[in-house]
């Protein structure tokens, strides 16, 4: 097996879904002198950019998607002493919460993990997060852009004060503020003043590499 | 209805009974699922609507004589099981948290399992004030309600949703083990209230959002849900008990024929979200139930008055002429943070649209 085909087996292991299987696969990817960076990009990454494009087309669904997690995760014990941060986390930082007053977080935690696959560094703040946290969090960490969650519609009044927030303290042009949810709409992104409104955990992904 | 709207030609009490044994009615009625709304409105904390019988019993009965609803007072969570099992449930507490999380599982790995009982409905978590809540509906005189989850949300409310979609890939014994766990749990809840209250006014109201598609698919649905929903709903029928009002929340487009395999009663009623179209709920379910739903909730907390209105009269006119009949209804809770104009508007559409000749 040359090196190509075993990221081509790592890349297969995560989309098969197959937890049990990752770890070795990595190990004999690396055994077969594939570099480390290539094993995560193309095998690991790769692998989960094509479960998300499964989900997207209804293939996948949520159980598929945080399975997929735990097999990334399985398939990084190998890898990681390998990486510096950079690598893993090399696209920015993305500063992660649900607002203020809403407690979801199943959603959230999805686009964390499918940010982190995606190399990004991801600052998770939980739920029914403050907007001055958010903006002491975007300050410290200097992160590009802001994912905000909400499940409830009762919550437009706190996404409209977070993004306030951030804009008082004179921050709103160094960071871009996307909003996902199941109450959300592009229009309503728009209307509360956000650049940007990710239908599901993949298109937050999208979204967070064109802002980047 | 309001004062200077009302045409209503008969009581809520008397309607809703009219509906449910089939017989003509004078319009729609209106379900607005309205907890957290309901105690604002009358100025209680949220989280006494969920954790309070008195106050949650007088803010939903107020509110409804105010604005004219049909929808009695009920009591229930849509954390179901987690309490029941022995776990730790939070209720919201200031203006903006609306509705009770889970804090704590009680399973919380696989050994955990083993050691879990079949609660005594008796004493499980919230029942003692859901019996207590009861009681105050059966002096009112209206429906009898034991609101519980489908089998799936209090498996996920018992272990925890991520727990339980990971475990379906990896450990599915456990998964079915915990499902029929949940299901010999709500039999014995309502063979409790049977006991009780008698099957006359009782209304088993079954919420399921985690079996929405946005979570499982149709496949996994087939295999962990239907099986173990069919059957309680079979047993419960079987005790006597006439009518399930099934909210089956959220994006469940791809289960609607699974769904549709399900007993609800004769006739149940079948609550959609809004991302179901009415007419395929009457497709599935309105040849034998009672259509409910589907407003957006969204829209009724964010929308203009004049869009609720819309909104509500595209549903009315939607559902109207069910073959079993329709019931406005919220897609989901009513949030609790809706502009009073806005509701006061689905009971004008209703007002408008909603008489039968």
């Amino acid at each position: 097996m040359n090196e190509h085909e075993a990221i081509q087996g790592v890349l297969s292991t995560v989309v098969s879904l197959d937890i049990d299987g990752v770890a070795e696969q990595v190990s004999a990817a690396l055994k077969a002198g594939a570099d480390p960076r290539a094993v995560l990009n193309e095998g690991l990454s790769a692998g989960m950019r094509i479960v998300g494009e499964r989900f997207q087309s209804g293939e996948y669904f949520l159980t598929e998607l945080l399975l997929a997690g735990e097999v990334m995760k399985a398939g990084l014990v190998p890898l990681s002493p390998l990486l510096t941060n950079t690598d893993i986390q090399g696209k920015g930082t993305v500063v992660l919460a649900t607002v203020k007053g809403d407690i979801h977080d199943l959603g959230k935690n999805l686009v964390g993990m499918m940010l982190s696959a995606a190399g990004f560094e991801v600052i998770d703040l939980g739920s029914d997060v403050a907007p001055q946290r958010i903006v002491e969090t975007v300050r410290k960490s200097q992160a590009k852009i802001v994912a905000l969650s909400m499940l409830l519609s009762p919550m437009v009044v706190s996404l409209r004060s977070t993004v306030e927030e951030i804009t008082k303290a004179g921050l709103r042009d160094q960071v871009k503020v996307i909003v996902g949810g199941a109450c959300t709409t592009p229009g309503l992104a728009k209307e509360m003043g956000c650049d940007a409104h990710g239908e599901d955990a993949v298109a937050a992904v999208h979204l967070c590499e064109k802002f980047i | 209805m309001n004062k200077t709207d009302n045409k209503d030609k008969t009581t809520s009490i008397a309607r809703v009974g009219s509906l449910l044994n089939r017989k003509k009615i004078d319009r729609v009625p209106f379900f607005p699922f309205s907890l957290g709304f309901s105690a604002k409105n009358v100025g209680y904390p949220i989280g006494s609507v969920y954790s309070e019988c008195v106050r949650s019993f007088d803010a939903q009965l107020w509110t409804q004589q105010m604005y004219g609803h049909d929808q009695d007072p009920f009591f229930g969570s849509a954390v179901y099981g987690t309490s029941e099992f022995g776990g730790d449930v939070e209720f919201p507490i200031g203006d903006w948290i609306q509705s009770p999380r889970s804090i704590r599982y009680p399973v919380q790995s696989f050994e955990d399992i083993d050691k879990l009982g079949l609660p005594d409905p008796q004493s499980a978590g919230n029942l003692p004030k859901a019996l207590e809540f009861s009681k105050m509906q059966e002096s009112h005189g209206g429906l009898i309600s034991l609101v519980v989850g489908g089998v799936f949300t209090t498996a996920g409310n018992i272990c925890d949703i991520r727990n339980l979609c990971l475990w379906i890939a990896r450990e599915p014994e456990a998964v079915h083990r915990v499902v029929q766990l949940a299901a010999d749990h709500i039999l014995s809840a309502a063979r409790l209230w049977v006991k009780i209250f008698g099957t006359q006014r009782l209304l088993v109201q079954i919420w399921e959002p985690t079996a929405a598609n946005s979570i499982i698919s149709p496949r996994h649905f087939e295999k962990f849900v239907l099986p173990y929903q069919q059957k309680l709903h079979q047993e419960i029928l079987g005790l006597g008990v006439k009518h399930i009002l099934c909210h089956i929340c959220g994006e469940q487009n791809k289960n609607l024929p699974l769904w549709g395999q399900v007993p609800m009663g004769d006739p149940g009623i079948v609550s959609l979200g809004q991302q179901v179209n009415l007419a395929d709920g009457i497709k599935y379910f309105g040849a034998k139930n009672i259509i409910a739903g589907n407003l957006d909730t969204s829209l009724v907390a964010g929308g203009t008055a004049n869009e609720v209105y819309e909104a509500a009269k595209k549903c009315i006119l939607a559902g109207k002429d069910a073959p079993n009949g329709y019931i406005l209804m919220t897609a989901c809770e009513t949030p609790s943070q809706t502009p009073p104009y806005n509701f006061y508007m689905l009971t004008k559409a209703i007002n408008d649209f909603g008489f039968y000749d």
